[in-house]
């Protein structure tokens, strides 16, 4: 990937955080880490978990609209359970992050042309097409990701999905299990 | 017995191989096994269809004992699950070590919630093993079936739920020392009926591996106050005219009792504690102030109001101690807190100066840091002096109805400190601790931040338990009381001398002085004078010899002397003066300057008694 991101901060409105946790690859881990979300209340944005490159660990990215200071407290809240790694605030720091969007838009034959050559400014790719449809993948920061559906929902957007964001540091995390180079 | 050790997750290991290893054992086997290498003598539960294969095995370690009782794991049936969960958690508190307990799926596992998440509240360290339906039923609505993975999970410091049997024998390790790193707290084992029937190889070692928590228990115990920290405290201190010590829980649970009076004596500074705290000091102690927080002493909260520094360890900030925390020791303008948990650290209160360890190396490494350290605080010391002479507690002395204070004064001159004693929850729960002289720590046991109803009576079973020759008390209330009720039955069952001494007023007297204070005297679902209950009798029914219900005020002293000298389980029934408050009280969500002081009690600024008005509507 090449596009360097700006700082997160800019893209982010004030009290949206990024939180990533690094967790014991075991079942129960994630509804007990996001419960003490719901329990405050918290309703979580988004949400990823995937096995890291040590496969016994996962990763949660989770995006959740909250003052800075309760996610600090809650991620100390986070890293008593035995089954975290390490959980850290990443919206201020040094740090990458991409979400992926599939989205399927109205493309009748006459708009094709335009489509085509606005989702190329985005780098938009088209995975599939029919005669009334582009499906398009695109991937990037929060700003680039919304920056685009702005451009194509005059199209008229049929349906659309999104991963929600993965965020990494862009050097070494201290203790976590990805230990290939940034 | 092993020693148990707090902090590390890893006990040192002689590099002998297990005497067991390689025997084929069934998974209950493996269970009982691991509870006797984990120092376990007692344990308490009830059985049931998921978790027969483990009372089976309980019963045939013992069976292969019978010359060698020290040896057995004693086995106490309650009447509900939830009792063996209180009686696992008196056990803990009063002994410091795990405390254990084993029920059946479904309603067994269910009614054994309440304990675990008192446990949790409190941070004490037990270890649930609950039976579960065989693992190819789970989730299929089986018969006694819970989830109990999904509810016992945010009440829990952590719960397991046993599917390779080859774990299980790691897993009920790892459970101990889970329980008993760190901020101590309770770990359930969910196992299926199918793994404990599942036979296999012992190994008589091995743990499941937490990285980042290993990781973290071990910068624990090795976390000690750098030079350049302790001098930080001390320019504190330097700069301080009135400072106050607050210590909580934690100074309990982290065997810092000792270091803590060391520590107040060597730089003297007055002491107060939270409930938890009790016993911490010594309350009779010059320097110690006793209880602060809602229904603290008078001159503990006015303290707290004056000191200029305030030393916070191993205490949280509740909001029974700061119920308006921005009015909380408003003069502090330097705060110190030394904590066992990274993460109460500026959760309620900002903070000057802060240590994350256990408190009992922090106030070595303090002491012998400040060896040098002299500083004159005999004014200050003179003014909690007029404090606690101008401010003490009292009460009416003057009717003729028996005033529950007079009673837990009357027990504390005959106990001297020296007993352990457990409580219910309301009034009786606080006038026990503030009008009972408790020496040394682990000696009241209550459940503070739940605040649950009916702990007191199985927690003095589990106390009575771990020390079988000490005098155990459970200072009750009537509705504490009829919460585990039949309890009173497992107290003869097992012929043990524990004292219930039961404070009659009629109904919830807690419940009933905020429907005084801020309810308009409605006196909804508080009010107990019709209930027809004989509690002297159920007592005689459950074969207690010594039963009474006491009266007359005139022979409290001799009545209550008889009830504790008797050599065995005793039941005393005192009526009391209904209309009793607690005072102080410091309502919900106010400040200490708004504490209300009632009649008798003299206060620095008084306000109307009763004129309190609603309490801010979001509080509680
Ligand atoms: C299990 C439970 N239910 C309800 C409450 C709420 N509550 C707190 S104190 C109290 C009254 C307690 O009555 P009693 O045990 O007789 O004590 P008293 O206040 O009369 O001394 C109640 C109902 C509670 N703490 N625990
Ligand atoms: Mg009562």
């Amino acid at each position: 990937m090449s596009t360097i991101n700006p700082p997160a901060s800019q893209s982010n409105s004030q009290n949206t955080r990024t939180l990533s946790i690094l967790v014991e690859n075991k079942f129960g881990v994630l509804s007990r880490i996001t419960g003490l979300f719901s329990a405050r209340a918290y309703n979580i944005e988004s949400l990823t978990v995937a096995r890291t490159s040590d496969p016994s660990l996962s990763r949660i990215t989770m995006v959740v609209r909250c003052e800075p200071l309760l996610a600090q407290q809650i991620l100390r809240q986070v890293e008593k359970l035995p089954d975290t790694v390490e959980a850290v605030d990443l919206t201020e720091s040094n740090c990458v992050e991409r979400e992926l969007v599939l989205v399927r838009v109205k493309a009748p034959e006459e708009k094709r042309t335009t489509l085509l050559t606005e989702a190329e400014i985005f780098r938009a790719r088209v995975v599939t097409a029919t005669p009334d449809n582009y499906v398009f993948e695109v991937t990037g920061d929060s700003g680039k990701v919304e920056a685009f559906l702005d451009v194509v929902r005059p199209y008229g957007i049929d349906e659309m999905v999104r991963t929600g964001k993965v965020a990494l540091h862009r050097n070494l995390s201290a203790k976590n299990g990805d230990t290939e180079p940034a | 017995m092993k020693q148990e050790r707090k902090y590390e997750m890893t006990a040192p290991q002689e590099q002998k191989s297990h005497p067991l290893a390689g025997r084929r054992m069934t998974g209950a086997e493996m269970i009982i096994q691991v509870l006797a290498e984990e120092g376990v003598d007692t344990v308490f539960g009830y059985t049931g269809g998921a978790i027969l294969p483990t009372y089976d095995a309980i019963f045939l370690y013992n069976a292969d004992r019978q010359d060698r009782r020290h040896e057995q794991i004693q086995l106490i049936v309650p009447a509900n699950e939830q009792g063996a969960g209180f009686m696992a958690a008196g056990y803990a508190r009063a002994s410091g070590k795990v405390g254990v307990f084993i029920v059946t799926s479904g309603p067994g596992a269910t009614n054994s919630l309440t304990p675990i998440r008192d446990c949790m509240a409190d941070s004490v360290p037990v270890v649930l093993i609950c039976g579960q339906v065989a693992r190819a039923a789970i989730g299929t609505d089986a018969f006694q079936e819970a989830p109990v993975f999904n509810f016992m999970s945010p009440c829990a410091k952590h719960v397991f739920l046993v599917e390779e049997p080859e774990e299980l024998e790691a897993t009920v390790r790892t459970a101990f020392a889970i329980a008993r790193s760190g901020r101590p707290g309770p770990v359930v084992i969910d196992v299926p009926k199918d793994v404990q029937n599942w036979e296999g190889v012992f190994r008589g070692e091995g743990k499941l591996h937490f990285r980042g928590y290993e990781q973290r228990m071990l910068e624990l115990s090795r976390s000690r106050l750098s030079e350049e920290s302790c001098g930080a405290f001390f320019e504190l201190l330097a700069r301080s005219e009135r400072p106050l010590i607050c210590a909580g829980g934690g100074i309990i649970s982290g065997d810092a009792a000792g270091q803590l009076s060391e520590f107040a004596k060597r730089f003297e500074i007055p002491v107060v504690t939270t409930l938890m705290g009790i016993g911490s000091m010594d309350t009779t102690d010059e320097l110690s102030l006793h209880m602060l927080g809602m229904h603290g002493m008078a001159y503990a909260n006015y303290a707290v109001m004056d000191c200029d520094f305030l030393i916070t360890l191993g205490a949280r900030f509740d909001d029974r101690v700061a119920g308006k925390v921005q009015e909380f020791a408003p003069k502090a303008k330097m705060l110190a807190h030394i904590d066992i948990d990274a993460a109460e650290i500026g959760k309620v209160k900002t903070v000057t100066w802060s240590h994350v360890g256990p408190a009992r190396e922090a106030l070595e490494d303090l002491m012998r840091h400040g060896e040098g350290f002299r500083k004159d605080f005999s004014a200050w010391l003179e003014h909690v002096r007029d404090l606690k002479r101008q401010h003490a507690r009292n009460y009416n002395r003057e009717t003729s109805t028996i005033q529950p204070h007079q009673v837990l004064e009357c027990l504390s001159g005959i106990v001297k400190g020296e007993a352990i004693v457990t409580t219910g929850v309301g009034q009786h729960q606080m006038w026990a601790a503030q009008y009972l002289d408790i020496r040394h720590p682990r000696s009241l046991l209550t459940s503070g931040s739940m605040a649950t109803m009916g702990f007191g009576l199985p927690a003095a079973i589990g106390a009575q338990l771990a020390f079988p020759d000490r005098l155990v008390i459970d200072v009750d209330g009537d509705g504490s009381m009829r919460m585990n009720l039949g309890e009173l039955e497992t107290v003869t069952t097992y012929n043990l001398p524990v004292k219930v001494l039961v404070l009659n007023n009629r109904g919830d007297g807690m419940v009933r002085q905020w429907q005084k204070l801020y309810f308009g005297n409605r006196f909804s679902g508080s009010d107990k004078s019709l209930r027809q209950k004989d509690f002297v009798k159920t007592a005689e029914a459950d074969g207690f010899r010594f039963a009474r219900r006491l009266t007359d005020k005139s022979r409290l002293e001799e009545t209550l002397e008889e009830f504790i000298a008797f050599g065995g389980p005793a039941f005393l029934e005192v009526m009391i003066d209904p209309e009793a408050c607690v005072y102080p009280m410091v309502g919900p969500g106010m400040g200490y300057k708004e504490m209300i002081t009632g009649d008798f009690i003299v206060g620095r600024n008084p306000v109307d008694d009763l004129s309190m008005g609603a309490p801010p509507s979001d509080s509680f």
